[in-house]
């Protein structure tokens, strides 16, 4: 190694693990907070999804009935871990991408802080039956401008990393296009549908019409973005690979950016609205496919060039899990709507919940596992604890997520047969009840391992990671270390470079 | 660490070197990481290519069964039916009786229309108001009995009898199954026991023949029922028996029974 190149790696470490030591608070902070209200959420799941097979649980304490859990349960997962997961990874990322430290910590964990406040409100608001009963949207009113405004004070700074940043060092990458999208389109879908919704409504169907754009708006305009920036760059950071196809990104970004907005409408079908809007839904969640395939196949194929990496890197196994799936939730849009054959089946039956769980978990929340497991040896300085907890991690959540979603999604379709065959009684046409089963013991699964993810995330943000300069791998070739600390001295006996690349 | 700007300064220093390997290694994770190298240019391969366009043809379709774009007035697709039912081998609600079917729509009319007056009983008070049960024009010629019912009546009844200023005009909102269903359901209930079914065909000749009166709107008097009026509608009489849909009492084809319905009953 020459000594110029060896020092230009050195101040490229220096400057990377600068910007890393200046967010390791707020990433921490979104990253564990994150992972408690996912663990909350999962309990809410639970929860939900026993009611579902026996009613009678709980029924006699009126926190806790269905409609309430329920709620909570989606609004836990997606504001409370969605949301806070992709914080973490978004300040992270545009910092790194630009080059540029952040300055504003404090202020940043001080509007997480805030964030985190409306939540918990906003939870109580729902369990206590002060709900607005709009799906995903179900906080109290006075929530969303409290959400709002953080969400702009921990964003902004990374807006302003961006336009800062170093010019003339090549293309921006593609994760700097999807965060960003993603960084304006949330606030646009969520400023739009509150105000329709909250201050100016108007007919109570097209409200419930403007409910429906802003779930679809929020999986493709946030989540899909937001997951796909971060696996673009885990793909091409940890293999050290090119990103398969310059083409294949470009077509993906821009289709998911026009096709996107028009999705969601789909969900009116047969409702009193003009008559080609859930047309239009259903061709565009159909398009959606496209987008999907093409970032996820871009990313998998960078991915899997290089098995060596791939298989024993917790990062790389977590992100091709999510991009699996992208692929099936690309798939999953096109065939569940299709007016006049499939959509009259997932309609009004838990599919739509399936949909939701596959697009939230089965892909955005997959793909944020790999990018904690990527950043917090980083933002910490310090490895993962155990390999063990990692691996057990991945199997049930990756286990848990298909059970959930694929019997949410098929049952629901059965389910949805039931309703529409008008000879058979209600309660006796559903059979949801064997698949709310299999969810309950599925979330069950995911509750178990994401609590000890939780704990686990917390220990390295104490910094009570082992120290050391090997990352920790699930490659089980290797013997285990004697102690669960790692090797003895082997701070010292390993330079940077020795190591193995993760 | 070195005062220089550690990206661009040449560090020819050995204890700047050593400065950075020593932060390198507190953050070896950081040490350890590859370089981001951007995008290749590997073709896009051909089966994403047929997907997609796959995808785009189901899209297009679609697309294309959901009438005109940008239409905002359209709620429901031009000519819509209900799509047949699963396991079942026609659509719509099911089919019921005649009779039964008029006697149905009939009975809302009635008592809309008619109850207010003519009491749930139909016999009226015996002072301001006549009775319906066995009387002559009601379960009469049906002609005389429409004309009743669209255009009002003053002066003296079937009895001869006058009740107070008469009866005004029912005529306003009511359609022509409206009428059919409200004359059978007169007609066949009370202890009325006629048996026939006006059929909305006899009934829409009645409102042709009530609006072609050249004193349209007048109440009718007894001499002008007298004059015109004693007639059966004219129509097709329909079975009794034979099948409708309960909804728009449109014959069920196929459904009613294979000989043609005999004529109804006359009065």
């Amino acid at each position: 190694m020459s000594p110029v190149t060896h020092s230009a790696t050195d101040s490229d470490v220096l400057q990377r693990s600068e910007i890393d030591r200046s967010l390791r608070h707020p990433v921490m902070f979104f990253l564990t907070s994150g992972a408690a209200w996912l663990a909350v959420s999962i309990l809410l799941g639970v929860i939900s999804t026993a009611k579902m097979s026996s009613p009678g649980l709980l029924s006699d304490c009126s926190w806790l009935s269905y409609g309430r859990v329920q709620a909570a349960h989606i609004n836990t997962l997606v504001y409370g871990w969605g949301m806070q997961a992709a914080f973490a990874v978004i300040i992270w990322l545009m910092a790194r991408l630009s080059k540029k430290q952040c300055s504003s910590a404090g202020i940043i964990l001080t509007a997480g802080h805030v964030w985190n406040a409306g939540i918990t409100l906003g939870v109580l608001g729902i369990l206590s039956g002060n709900g607005t009963g709009m799906p995903w949207m179900e906080f109290p009113v006075f929530a969303w401008p409290v959400l709002l405004i953080s969400y702009f004070v921990i964003l902004i700074w990374s807006f302003v990393q961006f336009s800062m940043r170093p010019k003339g060092e090549g293309e921006t990458f593609i994760s700097a296009w999807y965060l960003l999208a993603a960084m304006i389109w949330f606030p646009w879908v969520y400023l739009t549908a509150n105000i329709l919704l909250h201050c100016v409504p108007g007919h109570p169907v097209m409200a419930a019409g403007v409910n429906a754009w802003f779930r679809s708006a929020m999986i493709f305009l946030f989540f899909v973005p937001v997951g796909l920036g971060a696996a673009y760059f885990l793909a091409g950071k940890v293999t050290g690979k090119a990103i398969d196809s310059a083409q294949l990104a470009k077509i993906g970004f821009w289709s998911l950016a026009l096709i996107g907005p028009w999705a969601g409408l789909q969900k009116l079908a047969g409702a009193p609205v003009p008559y080609f809007l859930p047309y239009v839904g259903a061709t565009a969640t159909a398009l959606l496919f496209i987008p999907c395939v093409a970032g996820a196949l871009n990313c998998l194929r960078t991915i899997l060039t290089d098995k060596e990496t791939f298989s024993p890197s917790p990062t790389l196994q977590f992100t091709t899990a999510g991009l699996v799936g992208l692929v099936v939730l690309g798939i999953t849009g096109a065939v569940t709507n299709l007016p006049g054959s499939s959509l009259q089946f997932t309609q009004f039956s838990l599919s739509g919940y399936g949909f939701d769980i596959l697009a939230v978990y089965g892909f955005f929340t997959l793909v944020m596992f790999g990018a904690t497991y990527f950043i917090v040896p980083r933002v910490t300085r310090r490895e993962w604890l155990s390999r063990r907890l990692i691996r057990t991690h991945f199997i049930f959540s990756v286990y848990g997520t298909i059970f959930v979603a694929i019997v949410a999604l098929f049952g629901g379709m059965l389910q949805g047969r039931g309703q529409e065959d008008w000879n058979s009684t209600w309660a006796g046409g559903q059979f949801a009840a064997p698949y709310a089963v299999t969810m309950t013991f599925s979330w069950a699964l995911i509750l178990f391992s994401n609590v000890f993810f939780f704990i686990h995330l917390t220990l390295m943000w104490l910094r009570l990671g082992r120290r050391g300069t090997q990352p920790t791998l699930l490659n089980t070739t290797h013997e285990e270390p004697a102690s669960p600390h790692g090797e003895d001295g082997d701070i010292d006996n390993a330079g940077p470079g020795h190591a193995p690349a993760h | 660490m070195s005062e220089n700007d550690p990206q661009t300064a040449p560090v020819d220093s050995v204890d700047a070197s050593v400065d950075q390997g020593a932060v390198a290694r507190e953050a070896a994770a950081c040490a350890r990481e590859k370089p981001l190298v951007g995008c290749g240019n590997e073709p896009i391969s051909i089966w994403v290519i047929a997907a997609c366009g796959f995808v785009v043809l189901i899209a297009g379709a679609i697309l294309g069964s959901g009438g005109r774009l940008f239409s905002y007035g359209e709620l429901i697709r031009a000519n819509y039916a209900r799509a047949t039912a699963p396991g079942a081998d026609k659509s719509g609600p099911e089919p019921k009786a005649a009779l039964d079917a008029y006697m149905a729509r009939g009975a809302k009319i009635y008592s809309a229309k008619c109850n207010g007056c003519h009491g749930p009983d139909a016999k009226g008070d015996g002072a301001n108001y006549p009775s319906l049960v066995g009387s002559a024009w009601s379960t009469g010629e049906t002609e005389r009995f429409a004309m009743i019912i669209l255009n009002g009546l003053t002066g003296p009844t079937s009895t001869g009898k006058a009740y107070g200023a008469g009866m005004v005009s029912q005529a306003a909102g009511l359609t022509a199954e409206d009428l059919a269903g409200v004359m059978t359901y007169v007609r066949n209930n009370f202890g009325n026991e006629v048996g026939d079914v006006i059929t909305t065909e006899m009934a829409q000749a009645a409102m042709d023949t009530s609006a072609a009166r050249d004193n349209a709107g007048m109440q009718m008097t007894k001499e002008e029922l007298d004059a015109n009026h004693v007639k059966p509608l004219p129509g097709e009489p329909l079975d009794p028996a034979a099948l409708v849909d309960p909804i728009t009492l449109v014959k069920v084809a196929g459904a009613a029974p294979a000989a043609a319905a005999p004529a109804a009953p006359e009065s």
